[in-house]
């Protein structure tokens, strides 16, 4: 029949097409070009989430690593940890600089084993992360945790200044939160099971971005922000006290694939440790503050870090 | 995942207050509708006259054509800033204005196109039978018209139900807010159902729309128009 | 207001450093929309003419396309991701299931609307069946497929702005980085959005010019004049 003949070639049309555009992922492997010190090995590619300090920490690891004469490619993985998940295993990202207690708790399904101690925590991550062909590095003594957020004026209202003034029913209070509150360890289950407090009653699920805009313009009373955040010291809000330490150690820890740490070795491994030790909570709030409220771009932001902590050049 | 979508049915907190499927379908519906709504208002008065004074079509076509380009994402987000300086708070005015520059294009185009492609001896006839303009209109053109109208109607409505899932983004309560959760927490019982549920809604507008339209117009038996109606729906 | 800083509707500034970056934005949200409506194109040719052979499977065929055009783009992204990996392949598979029912309800209305008699008088002037079908069917369905691969086009240069929060990168990326900021920053919001209207725009210029090319006997009537 002539019209079974055009559909298959349409067939063969279509098996070309979608192998030609199969080859449109980037992926670039290094050999040794470019840089005459450059180690031969993959392309390091750091996969950074959507939000600013993502970008930041992907932007600082990447251009010191750069300096040092490894070839880095940045990868945008979009808005959710699936994705990054998905992108170690296709190979398409080898790095990224993720946060030690959560990225634990979303691997064990919220099984609330992270503790507020960053190595012990670090250990247990990498038992997960073992069987996946990932490595958790050395955690960096910058922590940017689930923080909880209420205006000056709320505060005042209330009378909370820590986590443990707020009353157990939720007061009608109107929590704003990213959209994994309700089984994040670190949020509502955690304040539920060390506060005994209960705000689910009024949960409005908003982009982490978007709780901020909440909380300035009152659509809620309590926000969960990240504690780095540069806009809550600028806006004078109150962040409450996790006075019974429901809050795990959210590091900021490296994650690296074992394929990697193959090809490149100790050098590698002393590098990035040598750049996570370099950041702490106070200078990372005071580069997101950068990013967030004087409209920097994370590139900038690192670069101007890197010269600051004398990583800009090889070392 | 089955599972995962049995539990979600199941627990009377997902159907139930604020957050409920039934809060959040509501407010997905209202905002629809207060969009097409607005839509149908603003582009139906000027569209019908345009048709009847035959003028102007492809300058108005082109401009409509033009607002179809506007991807709805962007809107909500240039939007979101503004309404939120001029206290005009978070998710539903970004999303509502997104969704009302999506619903006028097909609206407008086929209000145009129903009353602008009756037959000039049709009109004349009218005309000639003494009828006056705005008689010629409401008795002549406009019935006429009402097939690709609806048709019109018709598709910006399930469009905007469709699209108006992206209002979660910006923090508007509707259908679009379980989907986003799901994501996060990888629950993918609970995405299936928050889809289905759209799919659901989207398709139900369509069926209703569907008998709205043969409901108002009988004698649309006319197989050109149908056919006309099948390839402007096809747009 | 005076000055052009950070707060102004577009700060020219950071358009000047980010050039590069746009750019790459620009290839690769031209990649995504270009890959997913070709291969949806030749699904739904290939569907179109399965519904053309056997009149009965258009109704399910139809259905299954319907279906998928009607779940809503963030839940159908996010239900690949864990299938199919990082952004754009996931991306690609949501774009493509999203063009069919508009490719194929286009195409077979326009063949469907060839009348009989030039069927008949091409036949009788001894055409083959498949060259007949091709020389004259698809020649004078054209407006119509056309029509549909204009519309198809700017639906999806509009989704992948969504697609970019699954990763799959494009203009969305820009859109992403304004919301992020405190207050919203308008201007990768505004550089985003106005080129990808752009981008929509041009398409649909060219496709309207391809049309003309393609039909030079100027056909007008159901399937082109006022068709949007």
């Amino acid at each position: 029949m002539k019209i079974s003949r055009l559909l298959l070639a349409l067939l063969a049309v279509l098996a070309l097409i979608a192998g030609a555009c199969g080859d449109d992922d980037d992926s670039g492997t290094a050999s040794g070009d470019g840089a005459t010190e450059a180690p031969d090995g993959p392309a390091i590619r750091i996969g950074a989430q959507d939000f600013g300090e993502s970008a930041i920490l992907a932007e600082i690891y990447g251009q010191a690593l750069e300096a040092n004469g490894y070839v880095v490619e940045q990868v945008s993985v979009g808005g959710f940890r699936d994705v990054l998940l998905a992108a170690y295993d296709n190979g398409e990202v080898n790095f990224s600089p993720e946060y030690a207690a959560s990225m634990l708790e979303f691997l064990n399904d919220g099984a609330g084993e992270a503790t507020g101690d960053a190595d012990e925590t670090v250990e247990l991550l990498q038992a997960e992360l073992e069987p996946m062909g990932l490595v958790a590095l050395r955690p960096s003594p910058a922590v940017d945790t689930n923080a909880f957020v209420v205006t000056q004026a709320t505060s005042d209202e209330l009378g909370i200044t820590k986590l443990s003034d707020l009353p157990a029913d939720g007061a009608g209070l109107t929590l704003g939160a990213p959209q994994d509150c309700e089984t994040n360890p670190f949020c509502l289950p955690g304040l539920e099971r060390v506060y005994g407090v209960d705000l689910s009653g009024d949960f409005v699920p908003l982009e982490s971005s978007l709780v901020a805009e909440s909380l300035a313009g009152d659509a809620v009373q309590v926000g969960v922000l990240f504690s780095t955040s540069g806009r809550i010291a600028d806006e004078g809000w109150v962040l409450l006290e996790d006075d019974m330490g429901m809050l795990a150690a959210d590091n900021v820890t490296p994650v690296v694939s074992q394929e990697l740490l193959d090809a490149y070795g100790q050098e590698l491994l002393d590098l990035i440790d040598e750049i996570s030790a370099a950041i702490d909570t106070e200078t990372l709030t005071e580069l997101n503050k950068r990013y967030d409220i004087d409209r920097e771009d994370p590139d900038d932001i690192a670069a101007s870090f890197l010269e600051d902590a004398g990583l800009a050049t090889e070392s | 995942m089955i599972q995962d979508a049995l539990d979600f049915l199941t627990d009377s907190r997902s159907w139930w207050g604020r957050n409920g499927l039934v809060n959040l379908t509501w407010n997905h519906v209202r905002l629809s509708g207060a969009a097409v709504l607005a839509a149908v208002l603003v582009a139906i008065p000027p569209a019908v006259y345009l048709g009847h004074i035959r003028r102007g079509g492809i300058v108005a076509v082109g401009l409509v054509n033009l607002s179809r380009a506007l991807p709805t994402f962007a809107v909500i987000a240039f939007v979101f800033p503004l309404s939120l300086q001029y206290g005009f708070g978070l998710g539903f005015w970004p999303t509502f204005v997104a969704l009302f520059l999506l619903a006028l294009p097909p609206i407008f185009v086929n209000a145009y196109t129903g009353v602008s492609e009756i037959g000039r001896d049709v009109v004349d006839a009218a005309r000639a039978m003494g009828m006056r303009e705005h008689e010629v209109l409401r008795r002549v053109e406009l019935p006429a018209a009402m097939p690709l109208l609806v048709t019109g109607i018709r598709v910006s409505a399930v469009q905007v139900v469709a699209t108006t899932t992206l209002g979660a983004l910006v923090g508007f309560r509707c259908l679009g807010t379980p989907i986003l959760q799901a994501i996060a927490t990888r629950n993918d019982g609970q995405l299936i159902v928050a889809a289905l549920l759209v799919a659901a809604l989207s398709l139900l507008t369509e069926a209703v729309f569907g008998v709205l339209g043969s409901r108002l117009t009988p004698w649309a038996r006319n197989r050109a128009v149908e056919t006309k109606a099948r390839v402007q729906h096809a747009a | 207001m005076f000055a052009n800083g950070p707060d102004s509707f577009i700060w020219w500034d950071w358009v000047d450093r980010n050039t590069d970056k746009i750019w790459a934005r620009t290839i690769e949200h031209l990649q995504l929309t270009g890959s997913s409506v070709a291969i949806g194109f030749v699904i739904a040719m290939a569907m179109a003419m399965i519904s053309l052979r056997w009149r009965r499977a258009y109704g399910p065929l139809a259905a299954v396309a319907g279906g998928l055009y009607s779940i809503p783009s963030l839940a159908l992204f996010g239900f690949l991701v864990p299938i199919t990996g990082l952004g754009f392949r996931t991306a690609q598979i949501a774009l493509v299931s999203y063009t069919l029912l508009i490719l194929l309800r286009n195409i077979v209305a326009g063949i469907d609307a060839v009348p009989a008699s030039v069927i008949e008088a091409a036949n009788g002037m001894g055409y083959e069946p498949w060259r007949r079908f091709i020389a004259v069917d698809l020649r004078l369905a054209t407006p119509a497929i056309v029509g549909g691969l204009r519309v198809a086009t700017v639906t999806v240069i509009g989704l992948v702005t969504v697609a970019a929060l699954v990763g799959s990168g494009g203009y969305g990326t820009f859109i992403e980085d304004g919301l992020s900021r405190a207050r919203g920053f308008s201007t990768p919001i505004v550089v985003g959005g106005a080129l990808s209207i752009a981008m929509a725009v041009l398409f649909d210029a060219a496709f309207v010019l391809l049309q003309r090319a393609v039909t030079p006997w100027a056909r007008r009537g159901a399937a082109g004049g006022a068709h949007p």
